[in-house]
């Protein structure tokens, strides 16, 4: 793969790593590409809408509201931290169909599962399979809707007590009734292994 | 994210969410939120930009400290590109930016 490449701005820029396997490049993928960013937009939901625009919002507005007033209702549950952030254990999750390269990718069109990502893992390790959402920038800097190195600096520096060992990815879900088997899971987990405190990164 | 952070709370574990719709953040009726006026797929910021990640990050850990009281979305008032994103030097102290949301 080129170690440069040109970016929306026309610039030229060194490109570390990118995770995506870059297809081989013909003139119908320049096209299509060129379309995809300038027209399209390159993220669509179900293949079909296109978001990350006023109207991606209106979308996302749309899907998620209705089902958001039915599965939030009752008290909003509240515990405070119950340590020094220095002495406290995080855990990272994503919604951004984030996971390991070595893993099942998400299903595109909606998927009910999760992933289990370890706080050791290197930017060339992950992957993302999401489509709702430009991954352009994301599969540059993995830390945009995954901030896992941040995070191990962080570890480092004594700012938080430690990284929990196990992290957790989503992808894109329309319906929230079926996720929430796996919502509860991940929860479960979390509270049974030490954590103090969880953050939660959108797509 | 909201119903997550709510499941993983009432299990008894601390929880902040970032969003990038406000309506879906205060619907979700969450713990607590901050919202960023930030494109998707970017709700740390831009690639590379180490110190607008960490900002974002402080800010998340200082609402973990901070908020008084659940259910509260705090907006953060970064605009994007056009900002000095400032290196954290207390990570012990909650960030000006969470605490002058929560007093106003």
């Amino acid at each position: 793969m080129d170690s440069t490449t040109k970016t929306r701005s026309g610039r030229h820029l060194e490109l570390a790593r990118t995770l995506d396997e870059e297809p081989k490049r013909t003139h119908r993928g320049r096209l299509k590409e060129f379309l995809d960013r300038r027209v399209f937009n390159s993220a669509t939901l179900f293949g079909v809408i296109p978001v990350g625009t006023a109207f991606g919002h209106f979308i996302s507005k749309l899907i998620a509201l209705p089902q958001l007033r039915k599965l939030t209702v009752g008290e909003i549950p509240w515990v405070p931290l119950r340590k020094p952030l220095s002495e406290s254990t995080v855990v990272l999750l994503s919604s951004g169909g984030v996971h390991l390269r070595s893993d099942r990718p998400f299903n595109l069109n909606g998927d009910p599962t999760f992933r289990i990502i370890p706080k050791d893992a290197q930017q060339a390790d992950l992957a993302i399979s999401h489509q709702a959402y430009d991954k352009t920038d994301a599969l540059r800097d993995i830390n945009l809707v995954f901030p896992i190195e941040r995070l191990r600096e962080l570890e480092a520096e004594r700012a938080i007590g430690r990284l929990a060992e196990d992290h957790y990815g989503f992808g894109l879900m329309g319906s929230a009734k079926r996720l929430m088997p796996a919502i509860r899971e991940v929860a479960q987990r979390i509270s049974e292994s030490g954590v103090d405190l969880a953050l939660l990164v959108p797509a | 994210m909201g119903l997550l952070a709510r499941e993983i709370e009432a299990r008894g574990v601390t929880t902040v969410g970032l969003a990038l719709v406000k309506e879906v953040a205060v619907a979700a009726r969450a713990p607590r939120f901050l919202y960023l006026h930030w494109p998707f797929g970017h709700a740390l910021g831009e690639p590379g930009n180490i110190a607008q990640q960490r900002t974002v990050l402080h800010d998340m850990l200082s609402m973990a400290i901070s908020a008084p009281r659940s259910g509260l979305v705090v907006e953060l008032p970064y605009r994007w590109r056009r900002e000095t994103y400032l290196p954290v030097d207390d990570w012990k102290a909650p960030s000006e930016s969470v605490v002058s949301a929560l007093s106003s």
